[in-house]
C-alpha cells in the first residue's frame, strides 16, 4: 500500500515505525483524575494537565524517532468505555469482574446509537498541532464496542454492531475532514466469535471506512486471528496490526499457506512485560517477519497499547523499536 | 412435572454499594499481607453467607455458593492438582472475564478436595438445597497448555481420574446434585467419543448422587442426542446460542432431567415473560423424566450483581407461572 501513502501525501521510510496508541499516564494525571472526583480540581484542571502529558509524549516520540506518533490517549480511561460516554444510546452498569480482583463497570445499550459529535477530533488535531510527523486519528471499532456491551435496545448483535458502526463512520470522517491521513480502528474482540465475521463484522468495518480517503489500520490484539484468517483479509483496511511477540503462533507457517495480502504492523515487543526487550530480540522478531512478508508491506511497533507499563519501560521499548529498525533498514539498503 | 428453580454457578462476588465491596477491599488488603489468612477467609465465608441468602430471597429452589472463593473456573481445580503450573491471563471462551491457563509439566494427580469444604460450609449455612459445581475434566484439558503428555487424550485421562475423585469427596460430603461444567465441548464436536469416556470416568464415582452435565457459551443442539446417551442424570442447556434447541428437544425427547437456561446470564436485559414462558411450556412437553430445573444460562458472574439478583427474582416469577400451567 506504498502507493496509497504516497498518494495520501505521506514521505514514510521503510518499515515504518509506530505505537499502538496508548502510553503510560503520569502519576500526577492519576491522583488528578480522582481528585477531580472529589471536587478538589475542575475539569480544566484536568484538561491542562492532560495537555501537558500529551506534549510530553509527542516530544518523546519525536525525540526517540518513530515515524508515526499517536496522541497517547492521556484523556481516555476504558478504550470503550470512553466511546459509549461520548455516544448517545449508552449508560454504564454496575460493577463486574473481569479477572482476580480487577472490576470494570460495562457499557449498556440502551437506546439507538447515534454521534452527536466529534470525539477525538479535538484532541487529534491538538496533538498534530504539536509535530511535523503524521499522528493517527485512532477508534475503538463496532464489533469490539458491541462486544464488550450489554445490549438492551438492538434485537440483534449485527444490529448493534451495525447501528455503531453508522456512528462511528461520521467519527472517521470528522477525523479526515480534520487532516487525518492514517485512521487506526481497535477491534480487539473482533475473533471472538468467528462466524459472526462473513455475517456482519465485515460490513461493518464497510460502514466505518466507506468513502474516507485515508490509509486504515485494524489492530487485533489477544493473537487470536488465526481463527479468522485468510478470511479477514476481506475486511476493507490497509494494514492489520497484530500482536505477535505475545504469541506462540507460527506466523510463518500461516502466512504460507495463505499469503497476507494487506499491509502488516508487526508487533515486536511485549506490552505485558516489565523486561525490555534488547534490540537484537526486536531485529530478530522483525527477520522473522521479513522471511513471509515483502519490507513494502511491513511496520514496526508494539503489541498493544504501552499503557501498563512504567513511563521508563515505555519509552525503553519504543527506543528498542526505532534501534532495531534502523539497523534493519541498513542492512536492507546493502543488500 | 415438577420444576425447580436453581443457579447455574457462580454469582457475582461485589456489588455497588460499599458493604457488597467487602470482599473486594479484603482481598487487596490481603495481597499487601495487610491481613492474615484467617481474616481473609472470614470475609469470603460471610460473603458466602450473603450470596446465598441473596438466592435464597430471590426464592431458588436450589443455590450455589456463587463461586466466589474462585480465582477462575480453571485454575481453582488446577491450581490444586499436582502437574499444573498457573500461567497468564486468557480469555475465558467469548466472555470479557479472563482466566489464569494452567501448564502441564508433569502428571496430573489430584492431592486432596478442592471444593469439598466448600461446600461443607455452604451447606452448612443454607436453608437451601447447595449444588456443588465442578469443572469437566475435558474443559480444563482443552483450556490447558500440554507440555508434558504425548497426546490430548492422556491428558484428559489423567484430569477425569482427578476430577472423579472430587465429584466422590462430594457426594460422600452429602451432595445430592452436583453439577459438571463442560463448555468446551461445543465447539469441539469431534472430540466426543474420548470426552464420553471422560464423562463415564467421573460418573463412576458420583455414588448416590445425581450428576449434571452443564454446557454453555455454544449452540447444544448438534450434541442433544448424545448427550441423551451419556451416564448422567441431568442435562444443562444454554439457550441463548440457539435458535433451534426446543426443536430438537421435541424432537428427541428426554429421557433424562433437563436443566434449561432461559434466562440469559450474559446480558442485563431483563426477560420478558411472554418470551420465556411459552418456550419453556413447549420444552417441558417433551421431558419424560419427572422433574427439570429452569436455570440461568450459565454463571451469572458476568452481569452486576443488582441485575443478578433481579433476573432471579424475575425466574422465579416465571416458574410459578409454569407450574399453575402445569397442574
Amino acid at each position: 500500500m506504498r502507493d496509497k501513502l504516497a498518494r495520501l501525501g505521506l514521505d514514510l521510510p521503510i518499515l515504518p515505525t509506530t505505537t499502538v496508541g496508548s502510553f503510560p499516564k503520569p502519576p500526577e494525571l492519576m491522583e488528578a483524575r480522582s481528585k477531580l472526583l472529589a471536587g478538589k480540581i475542575s475539569l480544566e484542571d484536568l484538561r491542562s494537565l492532560e495537555e501537558k502529558a500529551t506534549r510530553f509524549w509527542i516530544k518523546k516520540q519525536e525525540e526517540v524517532g518513530l515515524d508515526v506518533l499517536v496522541d497517547g490517549e492521556m484523556y481516555r480511561g476504558d478504550m470503550v468505555t470512553y466511546f459509549s460516554e461520548n455516544l448517545d444510546g449508552f449508560k454504564i452498569s454496575g460493577l463486574v469482574r473481569s479477572y482476580g480482583n480487577r472490576y470494570y463497570r460495562k457499557p449498556i445499550i440502551v437506546n439507538k446509537v447515534r454521534w452527536r459529535g466529534p470525539i477525538t477530533v479535538e484532541w487529534w488535531k491538538f496533538a498534530q498541532g504539536l509535530t511535523e510527523k503524521p499522528v493517527k486519528g485512532m477508534i475503538t471499532g463496532p464489533y469490539t464496542m458491541m462486544d464488550w456491551s450489554f445490549n438492551e435496545y438492538y434485537s440483534s448483535r449485527k444490529e448493534a454492531c451495525l447501528d455503531i458502526a453508522r456512528a462511528l463512520h461520521k467519527e472517521v470522517k470528522a477525523l479526515a475532514d480534520a487532516g487525518a491521513k492514517i485512521i487506526q480502528i481497535d477491534e480487539p474482540a473482533i475473533s471472538t466469535r468467528p462466524e459472526e465475521l462473513e455475517e456482519f463484522a465485515i460490513e461493518a468495518m464497510e460502514i466505518v471506512t466507506r468513502g474516507v480517503d485515508a490509509y486504515f489500520i485494524n489492530h487485533i490484539c489477544y493473537g487470536a486471528f488465526e481463527f479468522i484468517y485468510p478470511e479477514m483479509l476481506k475486511l476493507p483496511v490497509d494494514n492489520f496490526d497484530l500482536e505477535m511477540s505475545n504469541s506462540e503462533l507460527d506466523l510463518v507457517e500461516l502466512f504460507k499457506k495463505h499469503s497476507f495480502t494487506k499491509d502488516l504492523s508487526f508487533g515486536v515487543v511485549d506490552v505485558h512485560s516489565h523486561i525490555v526487550e534488547t534490540v537484537e530480540t526486536v531485529r530478530k522478531r522483525i527477520q522473522k517477519a521479513l522471511e513471509v512478508l515483502k519490507p513494502e508491506q511491513l511496520w514496526i511497533d508494539p503489541d498493544c497499547g504501552l499503557k501498563t507499563r512504567t513511563v521508563d519501560e515505555a519509552i525503553g521499548k519504543i527506543r528498542a523499536i526505532v534501534e532495531a529498525t534502523r539497523m534493519e533498514r541498513e542492512a536492507l539498503s546493502a543488500r | 412435572m415438577r420444576l425447580l428453580t436453581a443457579n447455574t454457578g457462580s454469582y457475582p462476588r461485589v456489588g455497588d454499594s460499599p458493604e457488597q465491596q467487602r470482599l473486594r477491599r479484603a482481598y487487596s488488603s490481603w495481597e499487601r499481607k495487610e491481613i492474615s489468612d484467617e481474616e481473609f477467609k472470614r470475609v469470603q465465608d460471610e460473603t458466602t453467607k450473603e450470596v446465598l441468602e441473596e438466592q435464597i430471597t430471590a426464592g431458588l429452589d436450589i443455590v450455589t455458593d456463587g463461586q466466589i472463593r474462585w480465582y477462575d473456573q480453571i485454575s481453582h481445580f488446577c491450581g490444586k492438582f499436582e502437574g499444573c503450573k498457573i500461567d497468564g491471563l486468557l480469555r475465558f471462551f467469548d466472555t470479557n472475564f479472563y482466566f489464569r491457563q494452567p501448564v502441564i509439566i508433569g502428571r496430573v494427580i489430584w492431592r486432596g478436595p478442592v471444593v469439598r469444604d466448600e461446600f461443607i460450609f455452604a451447606k452448612g449455612v443454607s436453608s437451601r438445597q447447595v449444588k456443588p459445581v465442578v469443572t469437566g475434566p475435558y474443559t480444563l484439558a482443552k483450556l490447558s497448555i500440554n507440555k508434558h503428555y504425548k497426546d490430548f487424550n492422556s491428558l484428559l485421562i489423567d484430569f477425569a481420574e482427578a476430577i472423579s475423585n472430587e465429584i466422590e469427596e462430594l457426594a460422600k460430603a452429602g451432595a445430592q446434585i452436583i453439577q459438571l461444567d463442560e463448555p468446551a465441548i461445543l465447539k469441539n464436536e469431534g472430540d466426543f467419543e474420548i470426552f464420553e469416556r471422560a464423562i463415564e470416568e467421573v460418573s463412576g464415582k458420583k455414588r448416590n448422587a445425581k450428576l449434571a452435565l452443564y454446557t454453555y457459551f455454544g449452540d447444544a443442539s448438534g450434541l442433544y442426542s448424545r448427550f441423551q446417551d451419556l451416564p448422567v442424570d441431568i442435562v444443562g442447556l444454554d439457550f441463548t446460542y440457539s435458535k433451534n434447541l426446543a426443536d430438537v428437544i421435541e424432537e428427541f425427547g428426554s429421557k433424562k432431567e433437563l436443566g434449561l437456561g432461559l434466562i440469559d446470564a450474559r446480558n442485563t436485559r431483563m426477560e420478558k415473560e411472554d418470551e420465556v414462558l411459552p418456550i419453556l411450556m413447549r420444552v417441558l412437553e417433551y421431558v419424560e423424566a419427572h422433574q427439570a430445573y429452569l436455570n440461568p444460562s450459565c454463571g451469572m458472574e458476568y452481569l452486576p450483581r443488582d441485575v443478578a439478583f433481579a433476573k432471579l427474582k424475575n425466574m422465579v416469577k416465571i416458574a410459578e407461572k409454569a407450574r399453575e400451567g402445569l397442574k
